[in-house]
């Protein structure tokens, strides 16, 4: 069986709020956030890893990033996957939701014939939702997003549950098919030594534009039929007043004007 | 010349260390904090993530990372909890003289089960009488037909009541200048861990004290050959050991910077947070210069170690220097903290707590500098 | 066909129980603000059962037409039965702008058909404008500011708006229009089928009614602080709701994450605790007469968000808040 991991680096979250905009240059301010693999991803590998232990499953992890992106492609690799293949080229740069899964895509078509292919929901940057979905269609395969349990998975026809906001719907799909997935759906694995160590006879392979045979209009700023126009700063419209004092003064007075307001 | 920079793969280790401190150690450090005791689950869980066996060489199932590896895994581990990663440290202490010396029958019987973490190991060489002098040890033995007799008290032993297998030194009652090595096993008849030490810092490390009442010990747990016992148990003591200490002492200092810059962006005096005043960035570059040193002695030991070079001068060094610094790091930051310091709730009074152990662990200050001023002098 | 002006503007519109939706009938009141002033007609798509009476709130909510396909084949939303027939509905009508709710099907059907039209979408905006060249600007926040994007050359142009965003319109009840059927597409393989939707009753209070929302960040530390952040919410009589780490932690349900991508309240009082005021969190908050932050770090961007700041660890501070509270109350207690 051949499984296809979409994963993504993306900035530290925990580091991303750093990022902001100039307010003066209105541009993004230069921030050295490292990348970090995105954490739906991570719950889209265990899925592949998973099927990995009940059948006779092949993983490739691919990503479509920067020359830096290559950590968390190698961190799959460490996480179980057996290749790995990073789409990197200036050409794909700039790219948006459309252009991104074209690509992949194209890239998913050049590996081969594919059984199934898991994304992450979303990424923790952009998360948009949309590459997964835009993916099968480029590829002509069913989609079922949102998937929070593997109800059956032997054979060709898969039932899946897809979150809703408060329940689920069970879908009947026949593979091959794209499933993006969320965090209900499994427990992430760690990062282990011997993982690591297995990964050294592993291989990365890049692809670029060349690679893939596209034209240069179709992938990158090019490719994406969605551009930023501007940039703003935005103002809030509330003074905020620091309460002071010990503890119980600061809830006291808390509570005072919470009454006084009306809204208590 | 030199490339200070971490490989890939080495980067993948500290991240990998980092997320096993931070999701399975963190949340165990108050319940270590309350009773003093070792977390089964932090060791079983230091198992799982193959921790015991970095330095166990691969034909005995180990994972042959080497001492580098080492080192980053103990950095990371010690920035959550100094404990866990003394504990930690001590039993890459206790497994280390079998990998040198022992004989391929007592690396197969040993080492696959300290691999896996389901035997824990330690190193017995401190008594009453010697820590820093290690000939004034009393513990003896002699000869009765195929095995070895042992009597005597060993104090101040890390991991003493958890260890399945103890590397133990003891010197030959008819010759006292002479020393062997042996390896104690957990139930052998005459051999038990009695005191429980209650430290003051690094709680949640067993540190205790056995006793060696006529043990009968088989001429097949002889490490090493009569008469080398020093050379195998301080062997391990002086890269090995000191190594380890390193390791503590860095994740301490981290942790200290860390928990320092925190506090000063967030406490606010004078209308401004108090990171604005020099007398506070005073306190934190010298941390931070000393973290900076400190990991540049501390991995170039550790790569003279990975090169298979004698290496134990060096750590001489990077233990003085990241133990004393660690220890300066600490009160630093419980002074930044001011009233907050000396709150239980507030980490850093356990980081100065912890702080205080690392000096006399695996050689006191002092005698770091003996040994390195005889290294000068020769 | 020769085409003066703009093709219309269409909403994608969800309905539960022959019910419309309240995402849609919001969206459809923005569609027709941007057809007057796209000088064109603003249109529903709606697909479900035995619906054929239950579409005058469209067009009280604003809409000229409404293609209706009403068929037991279209009850449950069927992935690539409805992609199929919005594809060619659009293909032979050419709407300048599609929207749809944030909904889990919006969020589906959405790159679906904007992949298939080969068009650009963009997810969660929080507002929609026509810009001097009468391209639609989608804004959606980030990096402490805001985007403006646009799909300045492929159309439809499309974007998935997040319940509350826009108001519900008033509903003009004289105002009608024309209903068009739709067909059924006959020629969809059946690799993907819903097989059963369960829908669950959720049991708190709903967070986008509640008059006080009290939501909690990655500042609780762990659960025993998240459920210090629960009292809180309950000694108020609130809505519990959350960020993103709180979901990420465990300690509450994706349900209640309040943010851009989650769920918009606009309450009388907000009460924040241990969050950082992180955009995409606050932009789920519109109109709340009074916002109160908690939060051990003065420099905190919360701070600059609400009109009553707390500088305290929340752990130490809500148990405290919650006693005044308990006493405030139990003073209240009138005869």
């Amino acid at each position: 069986m051949n499984i296809v991991v979409c994963v993504k680096a993306v900035p530290d979250p925990q580091q991303a709020c750093n990022i902001r905009i100039d307010p003066v240059t209105k541009t993004l301010m230069r921030c050295q956030v490292p990348l970090v693999l995105n954490a739906l991803d991570k719950n889209a590998m265990r899925a592949a890893l998973d099927l990995k232990e009940q059948f006779d499953v092949h993983i490739t992890a691919l990503s479509m990033g920067p020359p830096d992106a290559e950590g968390i492609v190698r961190e799959c690799l460490a996480l179980g996957a057996d290749q790995g293949i990073l789409l990197s080229d200036r050409a794909f740069a700039g790219a948006d939701a459309y252009a991104t899964a074209y690509t992949l895509a194209t890239a998913i078509a050049k590996i081969g014939p594919v059984d199934v292919v898991f994304c992450g929901m979303a990424s923790s940057d952009g998360s948009t939702e949309w590459v997964g979905p835009e993916i099968a269609t480029f590829l002509d395969l069913p989609v079922v997003t949102m998937v929070e349990e593997i109800v059956e998975c032997r054979g060709p026809q898969w039932k899946v549950k897809a979150s809703l906001a408060h329940g689920y719907r069970l879908m009947q799909v026949q593979l091959p098919a794209v499933f993006t997935v969320t965090r209900k759906l499994n427990t992430p694995r760690a990062l282990v030594f011997s993982g690591i160590i297995n990964a050294r006879k592993k291989s990365i392979v890049r692809w670029g534009i060349d690679d893939l045979g596209v034209p240069a209009e179709a992938v990158g700023l090019k490719g994406s039929p969605t551009i930023v126009s501007k940039l703003t700063t935005t103002q809030s419209k509330r003074e905020v007043e620091i309460l002071t004092g010990t503890r119980e003064e600061k809830a006291t007075q808390l509570l005072k004007k919470l009454v006084d307001s009306g809204v208590v | 010349m030199i490339d200070f920079t971490f490989t890939e793969e080495q980067e993948m280790f500290r991240k990998s260390a980092r997320e096993f401190a931070e999701t399975k150690v963190a949340p165990k450090v108050a319940e270590m904090e309350a009773t003093g005791e070792v977390c089964d689950e932090v060791v079983k869980a230091l198992g799982e993530a193959e921790m015991m066996a970095l330095t166990i060489p691969e034909e005995y199932d180990g994972l042959g990372l080497g001492y580098i590896a080492r080192l980053i895994c103990l950095e990371e581990i010690s920035r959550v909890s100094v404990a866990t990663a003394m504990m930690l440290q001590v039993f890459a202490l206790g497994i280390e003289p079998i990998i040198k010396f022992g004989t391929e029958e007592q690396k197969k019987k040993y080492l696959p089960a300290l691999a896996k973490g389901e035997r824990l190991a330690s190193t017995a060489v401190t008594e009453a009488t010697g820590g820093s002098d290690p000939t004034g040890i009393r513990t003896s033995y002699r000869k009765e037909g195929n095995d070895y007799i042992l009597n005597g008290r060993k104090c101040f032993i890390t991991n003493s009541h958890i260890a399945d297998t103890i590397t133990t030194l003891a010197k030959d009652n008819e010759n006292p200048k002479t020393f062997s090595t042996f390896i104690l096993e957990k139930g052998m008849e005459g051999f038990k861990p009695t005191h429980k030490e209650h430290k003051l810092g690094m709680r949640g490390c067993n540190t205790g004290e056995l006793a060696i009442e006529n043990c009968r010990v088989p001429a097949e747990n002889l490490l090493g050959g009569e008469g080398k016992g020093m050379r195998v148990a301080l062997g391990a003591i002086g890269d090995v050991g000191r190594g380890g200490m390193v390791g503590c002492a860095l994740g301490l200092q981290a942790a200290c910077l860390e928990a320092s810059v925190k506090f000063a962006n967030e406490r606010i005096l004078y209308g401004k947070p108090i990171s604005n005043l020099q007398t506070i960035q005073n306190k934190l570059a010298q941390m931070k210069i000393d973290l900076e040193a400190g990991r540049l002695l501390g991995y170039r030991a550790a790569a003279i170690q990975d090169n298979g070079g004698r290496s134990s001068n060096e750590f001489a060094a990077a233990k003085y220097f990241t133990t004393e610094a660690a220890q300066k790091a600490a009160k630093m930051a419980v002074d930044i903290h001011g009233g907050y310091g000396c709150m239980e709730e507030y980490a850093v009074s356990r980081y100065l707590r912890d702080s205080f152990v690392l000096g006399p662990s695996a050689g006191t200050s002092d005698i770091m500098k003996v040994i390195i001023a005889r290294w000068v002098l020769s | 066909m020769m085409k003066n002006g703009y093709g219309p503007v269409w909403v994608i519109v969800e309905q539960r129980d022959c019910r419309i939706r309240t995402v849609s009938l919001q969206l459809m009141g923005r569609a027709q603000k941007l057809a007057a002033g796209l000088n064109t007609t603003a249109e529903a798509v709606l697909f479900g059962n035995l619906m054929e009476h239950h579409v005058r709130p469209l067009f009280a909510a604003g809409a000229d037409r409404v293609f209706l396909g009403s068929n037991p084949q279209l009850a449950f939303y069927e992935p690539e039965i409805y992609v199929r027939a919005i594809v060619r509905l659009a293909q032979e009508h050419e709407p300048e702008i599609i929207l749809l709710g944030s909904t889990a099907m919006g969020r589906e059907l959405a790159p679906l058909v904007a992949a298939r039209l080969q068009t650009g979408l963009t997810a969660h905006c929080i507002d929609l404008v026509l810009d001097e060249n009468n391209i639609l600007e989608q804004h959606i926040p980030a990096y402490g500011g805001l985007l403006s994007i646009i799909c300045p050359q492929k159309r439809p142009q499309m974007a998935t708006i997040a319940k509350g965003v826009f108001p519900m319109p008033e509903p003009d009840p004289n105002r009608s229009g024309e209903i068009i059927p739709v067909t059924v597409p006959e020629d969809v393989s059946p690799r993907l089928q819903t097989l059963e939707v369960v829908h669950e009753v959720p049991d708190e209070i709903p967070l986008e009614s509640a008059a006080i929302v009290v939501a909690g960040g990655a500042g609780a530390g762990d659960p025993d602080g998240w459920r210090q952040i629960a009292d809180l919410a309950d000694a108020l009589n609130a809505a519990l709701g959350c960020t993103r780490p709180v979901v990420d932690e465990g300690w509450a349900p994706l349900e209640s994450m309040i943010g851009q991508s989650g769920r918009m309240v606009s309450p009388e009082l907000y009460i924040g605790v241990g969050l950082s005021g992180e955009q995409q969190h606050m932009v789920g908050i519109t109109g709340a007469k009074v916002m109160v932050a908690i939060n051990n770090d003065a420099k905190s961007p919360v701070f600059d968000q609400v009109d009553y700041g707390v500088v305290d660890d929340c752990r130490a501070f809500v148990p405290v808040l919650i006693k005044k509270i308990k006493a405030y109350q139990k003073n209240q207690v009138t005869c």
